[in-house]
């Protein structure tokens, strides 16, 4: 009992500091992680097992770890570690694209493809947006196409901000087709054993469907703002997406390397190779090919909090599920639903995905999946129309608020330095509608097709 | 002006800084930044200056706000950056100024020939300045004062390392109340005047 409190006392706390913003959160999960290694696992459970099961530093060790024949559930609870060296070797291999300059070009050529006319651009931006971030991470999508929409914008003579919110939306929205998008899918999709088609053929249909519906519907709530942009400016003063290219042959090795990622991840479970191996796979073609400086350069601009982040917020976790205290919270939704199959999926959906508007749906997706799991094992729940449902909910509903994602954060941080500081208002009054007609739809799909 | 000289004036609310930045600015030819800063910025980014008017010295909540690897979702944060990266290119191209608040003595410290002071004056003669220019009543001035220096005190203090009003941050802290606006500002200008005279050859011109 007393490490169950203990443990649900840590994982409150790094909610708490979290939400707060005043730690930096990787320094917040490391701490609380430690504090679980420590105080669960050493001095209330006294259990080394625990702590070296929640580690879970053997796994890396294990062949199914690198390759496997048949996809299959990670048996033990605590760190995932082929999430951390997938997203670790995709945001190398990201930075390598960036340095080419290959997401600025895409922009650009994009944008001359249909000739800067707002409308149109309006459209291609929000397809190209979802079509990035269904490979690459919405954070680097976002930070590159809302650069690239304030400069036409600018030049154009637009409202840059109705374009800026489709795009986080349909980033959010690309990131859920499959099980690269987003974080917590990588770690539903690591986590529970699923496959890169998996995701495509369930969370990758709705998050079409939704596609298709969000387009019409950000088209009717913005039409005039988009209509009140004057005549575009004289064809000499747009950027040459020549321009954004620095070097012809990272230009095109970073497109090679691009196209090789997604080709491993389409086929991984046909090759059997796992999306840890993909990630180091990746990283380390990104770094052949760029070549020693250049690659160092890679090397420090990587984002190593997000991997310090990742480790504590597993040990957390990882602290609760040891303890049973996750287990709990699947009896008690259990309980809520009476075992009723569609009114689980249904809690799971809609509750993720109010939670995700307002915490970090990283920790959420971490902490939820113990749950789901459990829910399947005690009533017999389908354990994949669970987890499409806590992915859909917890990737959607984070695009309501400015702070329910990352790219939230970064698309409205980009329009604020360029002039354009977007309050929780004007963020929430088209997007919170949206998230929610996503998340009716989804909950329509999964009804209609499971049950 | 030979040198380049760049004034920066922290000010409690009633204490009459922004008057004597303004007395200094006439006096010594600067161009004084206060307000109209954002309406300048605004000019050059071509957007709208009373959407960035409405965030100036906006403290905002830490809840409803985020940060994602160096980038903050905080209009008022946004708002602020603007004008000190403004500042800072002002400074950078050799201008000399007078700027009033913005955190000017923190962001342009290392800019040689930044003369930083604050302004500060008794809660009388600050309530009497108040009451006067707003024609309020004297809870009224009482209200606004400690609202005021509140608000700038929490705006100053989320943007620097160092706090708001604190001697330690300051080249020279004066009461207003002691000389007066005219007063002070003679001071003032014999100070920077000194200072000018003190400053190495090599100092970058305007």
């Amino acid at each position: 009992m007393l490490a169950q409190i203990t443990a649900v006392i840590i994982f409150l706390v790094m909610f708490v500091l979290i939400v707060s913003g005043r730690v930096e959160r990787h320094l917040v999960t490391l701490g609380c992680g430690l504090l679980t290694l420590i105080l669960v696992f050493g001095v209330c459970m006294r259990s080394p097992e625990a702590a070296v099961e929640t580690l879970n530093l053997q796994s890396i060790f294990e062949t199914e770890f690198w390759y496997q024949t048949g996809g299959g559930e990670t048996s033990s609870a605590g760190v995932n570690w082929a999430t951390i060296l997938f997203i670790a070797g995709m945001m190398v291999m990201v930075e390598g694209m960036s340095e080419a300059g290959f997401f600025r070009w895409l922009c650009l050529a994009l944008a001359a493809l249909v000739r800067y006319r707002p409308v149109p651009l309006f459209f291609a931006f929000m397809l190209l947006s979802a079509g990035l971030a269904m490979f690459i991470d919405s954070i680097t999508v976002i930070m590159f196409l809302a650069a690239v929409t304030m400069e036409l914008a600018r030049l154009l003579r637009f409202d840059p901000v109705p374009m800026v919110l489709a795009e986080i939306f349909c980033a959010n929205l690309g990131g859920a087709a499959t099980m690269c998008g987003d974080p917590p899918n990588i770690i539903i999709g690591t986590s529970l054993g699923y496959t890169f088609f998996d995701f495509l053929a369930n969370t990758g249909v709705m998050a079409g469907a939704s596609m298709a519906v969000i387009m019409v519907y950000f088209y009717l709530v913005f039409r005039k703002d988009l209509a009140a942009a004057p005549a575009a400016a004289e064809r000499h003063s747009y950027p040459d997406p020549r321009q954004a290219i620095r070097s012809r042959a990272a230009f095109f090795s970073s497109c090679f390397i691009f196209l090789m990622a997604v080709f491993l991840l389409v086929t991984h479970a046909q090759t059997g190779l796992t999306v840890a191996l993909i990630g180091v796979l990746i990283a380390a073609v990104t770094l052949i090919a760029a070549g020693g400086r250049t690659a160092w350069k890679i090397l420090r601009r990587l984002d190593y909090q997000t991997a310090v982040f990742f480790i504590g917020l597993f040990l957390v976790v990882g602290g609760l599920e040891q303890t049973g205290v996750l287990e709990l919270l699947a009896e008690l939704i259990g309980q809520w639903s009476a075992g009723d199959a569609m009114l689980m999926a249904g809690i799971v959906i809609w509750v993720s995905a109010g939670a995700s508007a307002f915490v970090d749906n990283i920790p959420f997706a971490a902490t939820m999946i113990p749950v789901i799991r459990g829910l399947a094992a005690a009533h017999g729940a389908d354990l994949p129309t669970l987890a499409w449902a806590l992915t859909m909910g917890a990737d959607i509903g984070g695009s309501a608020t400015p702070i329910g994602a990352s790219a939230n954060v970064v698309g409205t941080a980009i329009a604020a330095q360029n002039g354009h500081p977007i309050s929780w208002k004007r963020y929430c009054l088209p997007m919170v509608p949206a998230a929610f007609l996503v998340v009716l739809l989804s909950t329509a799909i999964i009804y209609l097709r499971y049950f | 002006m030979d040198r380049q000289t760049i004034l920066t004036v922290g000010r409690e609310y009633g204490s009459g800084g922004r008057d004597i930045a303004a007395l200094l600015s006439a006096r010594l030819g600067l161009k004084m930044y206060d307000r109209e800063l954002l309406a300048v910025i605004a000019r050059e980014m071509q957007v709208d200056a009373r959407t960035l008017e409405r965030y100036d010295e906006h403290r905002g909540n830490r809840l409803l706000y985020r940060q994602v690897g160096g980038f903050s979702n905080s209009p008022g944060d946004n708002v602020a950056r603007l004008q000190f990266d403004y500042l800072r290119r002002l400074a950078g191209e050799g201008e000399s100024f007078v700027v009033v608040g913005r955190c000017g003595e923190e962001i342009l410290r290392d800019v040689p020939g930044t003369i930083t002071v604050f302004i500060l004056a008794d809660r009388a003669f600050r309530r009497e300045r108040v009451m006067a220019e707003r024609g309020v009543t004297e809870a009224e001035a009482d209200v606004l004062i400690g609202r005021t220096d509140q608000r700038r005190r929490a705006y100053h203090d989320r943007h620097c390392t160092g706090r708001w009003g604190d001697a330690r941050c300051y080249d020279l802290c004066v009461n207003s109340a002691r000389l007066g606006i005219e007063g002070t500002a003679d001071l003032l200008e014999r100070y920077i005047l000194a200072r000018q005279a003190a400053a190495p050859p090599d100092h970058t011109t305007a």
